[in-house]
């Protein structure tokens, strides 16, 4: 997060340098901006993509070796119909496993590979380039989640959006004609955050990344040949209000998003996975003694898979929202009416080992 | 405590002075406790009339004091934990430390007395099954009798007017408490020692279980599908071998208090039912068998003469009676390649050994099982693994062996030239006249379609 805030913030710095310049000037450095949160837009998407592509190639990996084992356990079924154990029924239901496993690998295949290309086209690779390798797993899960008390303030203190807005303001000022502010308020007041509470939460505030501070001028309409003007800036004023207001509601969800992706997929790992592993060790236990035979096996492991499925995909819903907490913070996520971050596309085998 | 442990499986306990009468009931007799599930030496009376003495397969029998001219037992009943076999340990109920409860011994005639102390967590009562006697004494409760609570002692007196084979169990809350092993022998001698003696008197008691691997407590609510099938609470390689001495006159009672009938057969002999918890049966009305079945709810006991000297099995007849816990809804696997099923089995189950593609004969090799979890066939004897479970045990018939030494007197030393043998074995397969049926080809699926992935 910081090493992107940096990179932005040198493309800010030359949007911000000449400040008491015209409206032209001013008009400049919003495209400049607009330009930076695109670049921020850009990583973001380049994030998700990534995570998904690499989820996709843990699934695969998952399912390749599902397969593998469902393959032969329905030659075995093929050979118990022969001998005359299976039936025609039970035969069907064994291999029945076997093709939907084979259908579910070839939807995964696909999925990781149209990410691969989604990702390339996002970095604009070509040529040797597009031949870049992908982890087979996503990373684990951090030892503890991070802890943002001030999240708020970054949110409104970076966001770019928010950046864009205040300079828009500046700059209806100056073509309004605007002069005589009555006084300053910076974002921080207007998003309603006190500056006295973040005090209370251990160590000193530090401002990183932009070093500016945001200041809004308050005008009041006292000439009446600036009245109208002065009505048209409040209302641009409000606007920013609300967008203030509503970039602290962003960052506080992503927060909390975060932490209940983190927290679920940390359940998964802590919690599921060793029951499952406690139960499949019994069951060998159990098929070793002759308690049970090797179909029994075979609805365990499809009843692992599902669960081994979900604890991928609640570890990649973890990066995905962790991924949300950084444009939360630095801008760039998506505009109003784009698709949330789904999490769980499950398909049929999700359930099917449920069937107990 | 320790003293009374101590006395174990020495004598009888006689009371310090002469007493008699009701008033003297009051004086409830020692009650000892045991602690082993190994056949104890046979306890011979010390008092009132002499007789053989019986022994119980992994058990022992109740010790008693003389009291006027009463024999004073004194039953607990109590949760016990009792082990099935090395490797094996159940929690039961059971009497006096033990499930099954300590054989009691009488003679033909004597008044018993018999205390009964309840440490179970609910009501109980002991009901004397083949023995006649008042009707108040009968044990049903409710019935016959107010059940006796927690915590609380009732006693039985009666006469033992005939001799024979009987049990005790309870008949309070009966299917649980006989389902959680609340059982035991009455043997009563007759009081003619002349009357069908024999030289070794071998006792026990069957009983089932369900009890799921990794699990410690049987299933009481359980009706037909046992998986535990014992004697004497007890699973081959845990039942003590019957040492017999060559050309003893030997008895055998059995009870059985499953719920189902239990074939036992005793290879290498002949014999006859002599007796059933309903009396003796006369010679006239005996027939020569190997196999005795034992109902339900009954006893059988048979005489036989052990002239013929060797290891001879002895078991239930029903095939998954010697068996230990397995699963029953495991397909046959015979026929099926080992390699395919060892692929299959090795994507499921790295650890596990590929069994049962030519049937399902382990060899020596045991397989990890789940907790207190015996395997299904196991046990070795000279010549390999012997593969068995459950109800097998084997009869041991030596020369020589002491009148009361009922030791394991280990494997059987066969003479030169008695066991069979591999011979050399014409490579061809042997000439036949007819070519045996071929297996029908036609199981396989006609339509299997697969995706490639």
């Amino acid at each position: 997060m910081e090493v992107e805030r940096q990179v932005v913030g040198d493309i800010l710095a030359l949007a911000t340098l000449p400040f008491r310049s015209d409206i032209a000037r001013d008009r400049f450095r919003k495209a400049q901006l607009r330009a930076a949160e695109d670049t921020l837009r850009l990583a973001a998407e380049v994030r998700r993509t990534y995570y998904r592509a690499v989820a996709a190639n843990e699934l695969v990996v998952l399912f390749t070796d599902a397969k593998s084992t469902a393959e032969s356990t329905a030659q075995l079924a093929e050979q118990l119909g022969r001998t005359g154990s299976l039936n025609k029924l039970d035969q069907a239901r064994e291999q029945a496993f076997y093709a939907e496993t084979t259908a579910d690998l070839a939807a995964l295949r696909q999925e990781a590979a149209s990410s691969r290309e989604q990702l390339i086209r996002l970095l604009g690779l070509w040529g040797g380039d597009i031949g870049i390798r992908l982890p087979q797993r996503l990373p684990t899960l951090p030892g503890r989640p991070r802890s943002l008390p001030r999240i708020e303030v970054d949110a409104v203190g970076h966001r770019l959006d928010l950046q864009m807005a205040r300079i828009e303001l500046l700059a209806l000022a100056k073509a309004m004609q605007l002069t005589q502010a009555s006084r300053f308020v910076t974002l921080l007041d207007v998003a309603g955050i006190d500056k006295k509470t973040r005090e209370l939460e251990g160590p000193p505030f530090k401002e990183r990344g932009f070093d500016i501070q945001f200041q809004i001028p308050v005008f009041d309409g006292g000439e009446v040949g600036v009245r109208q003007a002065t009505e048209i800036y409040n209302q641009a004023f409000n606007l920013l209000t609300e967008k203030a207001v509503n970039v602290r509601s962003e960052a506080r969800n992503a927060y909390r998003v975060y932490r209940s992706t983190y927290d679920i997929a940390g359940h998964y790992q802590r919690e599921v996975l060793p029951l499952r592993q406690i139960i499949s060790e019994e069951m060998q236990l159990r098929f070793s003694s002759m308690q049970v035979d090797v179909f029994a096996l075979l609805t365990e492991a499809r009843q692992r898979l599902a669960v081994l499925r979900a604890a991928i995909d609640a570890k990649r819903d973890f990066w995905l929202a962790e991924s949300e907490l950084q444009t939360a913070v630095n801008g760039g996520g998506r505009r109003a009416g784009e698709e949330q971050p789904s999490g769980s596309r499950s398909t049929t085998t999700a359930q099917a080992g449920g069937g107990h | 405590m320790l003293s009374r442990r101590r006395f174990i499986g020495t004598a009888a306990l006689v009371s310090a002075g002469a007493v008699s009468g009701r008033v003297q009931a009051a004086a409830i007799p020692e009650a000892p406790i045991m602690e082993k599930a190994v056949m104890q030496p046979p306890l011979h009376p010390t008092s009132g009339p002499d007789y053989r003495p019986v022994v119980t397969l992994n058990g022992w029998s109740l010790p008693w004091r003389m009291n006027g001219d009463w024999k004073e037992f004194h039953l607990i009943a109590e949760p016990v934990v009792r082990e099935f076999s090395p490797g094996m340990k159940v929690h039961l109920w059971g009497y006096n430390g033990q499930s099954p409860g300590p054989t009691i011994e009488a003679v033909e005639g004597d008044k018993v007395r018999i205390f009964v102390t309840n440490k179970l967590p609910e009501q109980t009562t002991v009901h004397w099954h083949g023995v006649l006697l008042p009707n108040g004494m009968d044990g049903v409760g409710g019935l016959n009798q107010p059940h006796i609570p927690p915590g609380k002692t009732f006693v039985y007196e009666f006469q033992m007017k005939h001799s024979g084979t009987f049990m005790y169990h309870p008949h309070s809350d009966e299917m649980v408490q006989m389902a959680m092993g609340m059982m035991g022998m009455i043997v009563v001698h007759p009081r003619d020692p002349n009357f069908r003696p024999v030289d070794r008197d071998f006792v026990f008691i069957m009983s089932t279980y369900l009890i799921d691997p990794g699990t410690y407590l049987p299933k009481v609510t359980e009706m037909t599908d046992f998986n535990m099938w014992t004697w004497n609470s007890r699973v081959f390689p845990g039942i003590d071998p019957l040492a017999v001495r060559l050309n003893d006159k030997v008895r055998v009672r059995i009870g059985n208090l499953t719920m189902t009938n239990h074939p036992i057969h005793l290879h290498g002999h002949s014999f006859s039912v002599s007796c059933t918890d309903g009396g003796w049966v006369p010679e006239s009305a005996q027939w020569p068998e190997t196999t005795i079945d034992v109902p339900v709810g009954a006893i059988r006991a048979f005489d036989v003469v052990a002239d013929n000297p060797g290891d001879w099995a002895f078991h239930c007849h029903k095939s998954h009676h010697t068996m230990n816990a397995m699963g029953h809804d495991v397909r046959n696997f015979i026929g099926v390649s080992k390699k395919d099923l060892a692929k299959a089995v090795g994507k499921l189950a790295p650890d596990a050994m590929v069994m049962g593609s030519t049937g399902m004969a382990m060899g020596e090799m045991e397989m990890p099982a789940p907790d207190n979890t015996l395997p299904m066939m196991t046990g070795s004897g000279q010549f390999g693994p012997i593969e068995m479970g459950g109800m097998f045990t084997v009869m041991k018939i030596r020369e020589g062996l002491a009148p009361d030494d009922y030791s394991d007197p280990g494997p059987y030393k066969y003479p030169a030239g008695t066991v069979a043998f591999e011979v050399a074995a014409p490579s061809e397969q042997p000439m036949r006249k007819d070519k045996p049926a071929s297996i029908p080809k036609e199981g396989d699926m006609k339509a299997k379609k697969r995706m490639k992935g």
